[in-house]
């Protein structure tokens, strides 16, 4: 791994690190979604000051450069977070139909309700 | 001062009668209300056939989702303080008088009703978390808190307002933490806690290691960014 390219992994993290603490501080984005992007930015700083990490890690594997094998890790943590986050949706649309269509029920069963009433006292 | 008792329920069936009719019997002073957060068994109809106080969330919203809906009906109807309590029966509703009485006569705006102000704190693998999180509070805002866990807390009118509307309030430690830094003032009281009656815990050993994370991570770094107001 070349200087240059540990230096700009470590910029990319602090910012990104930055980024989420001000999203937090203006009450954006909830911490408990934060953490995984504090947390990803940690790591890239900690491989990139400590490249035998990753010299380990790609002997271990068996690839040929480290900057792959920075890349590979990077790709696999955005599959799973992106993974992770389709199932979400997925819950969250689930949730708001659910929400809409009981909203719609209860409202229809009121109105039904009141016309009951109105229809006794005439 | 007017009191409300917010009960968050989860799949309790087996415990929320019991909890609630104990409630009315101890603490018939204070009102009470059962929030059931989209229960997959019938601790909504259970509360309805024995005319329950209920907020029926029409979907499941968690833990802190459903201890806002029971702060939202608070502000509404103009209580002046919220206490939460488990709808397993850990927790001895008999304290919650005490507790009532301290904030009062020392104008606190958290009382936390611990576990371990009088009592040693055991070395399980559970209590070994709290300690990390004590320690992470007393680090960062110099207060000892000694149980941070724990469930059952009392919040104050000025606290009503931001866990009823505002991100990043559920009712758990990292809050704690950051609303001490704050200026709130929290006290702990000597309570004693039972085991669950009935029903499983909802804290399995990956939920615990993915709380854990997030809490020490949020306590140590995250609230740094907060504003203090």
């Amino acid at each position: 791994m070349s200087l240059t390219f540990r230096i700009i992994l470590i910029a990319v993290s602090v910012w990104t690190f930055i980024y989420m603490g001000r999203r937090i501080a203006k009450s954006q984005v909830l911490i408990s979604d934060a953490v995984y992007w504090i947390l990803f930015s940690m790591l890239l700083v900690i491989l990139s000051i400590f490249p035998q990490i990753v010299e380990w890690l790609k002997n271990l594997i068996g690839i040929q450069s480290s900057v792959n094998c920075i890349f590979l890790i990077i790709i696999f943590l955005l599959l799973m977070k992106i993974f992770s986050l389709t199932i979400r949706v997925s819950q969250l649309d689930v949730k708001i139909k659910d929400m809409a269509q009981r909203y719609a029920v209860d409202k229809k069963i009121e109105e039904d309700e009141q016309k009951e009433k109105t229809r006794e006292k005439q | 001062m007017k009191v409300l008792i917010i009960i968050p329920a989860y799949n309790e069936e087996a415990n929320i009668e019991k909890v609630v009719t104990n409630l009315k019997e101890v603490c018939p002073q204070y009102d009470y209300v059962v929030v059931n957060d989209g229960s997959k068994d019938r601790t909504a109809d259970i509360c309805r056939k024995n005319g329950f106080s209920l907020i029926d969330n029409p979907i499941n919203l968690g833990l802190s989702g459903s201890f806002q809906s029971g702060m939202k009906y608070a502000i509404r109807m103009g209580y002046d303080a919220a206490i939460q309590i488990d709808g397993d029966g850990q927790h001895d509703v008999a304290y919650i008088p005490q507790m009532v009485d301290l904030m009062e006569k020392e104008q606190l705006d958290i009382v936390i009703g611990s576990r371990f102000v009088s009592e040693k704190k055991p070395w399980t693998p559970r209590m070994i978390g709290s300690r990390i999180l004590s320690a992470g509070i007393w680090m960062t805002c110099g207060k000892h808190i000694k149980d941070p866990t724990s469930g059952m807390r009392l919040y104050g009118r000025k606290m009503l307002t931001e866990f009823a509307t505002k991100l990043n309030y559920g009712p758990e430690p990292d809050t704690i933490c950051y609303l001490i830094r704050c200026g709130a003032k929290v006290k702990e009281t000597q309570v004693t806690m039972r085991e669950r009656m009935g029903g499983t815990s909802y804290l399995n050993l990956s939920r615990s290691f993915w709380y854990m994370l997030s809490m020490t991570l949020s306590i140590f770094v995250i609230q740094w960014f907060r504003k203090r107001k």
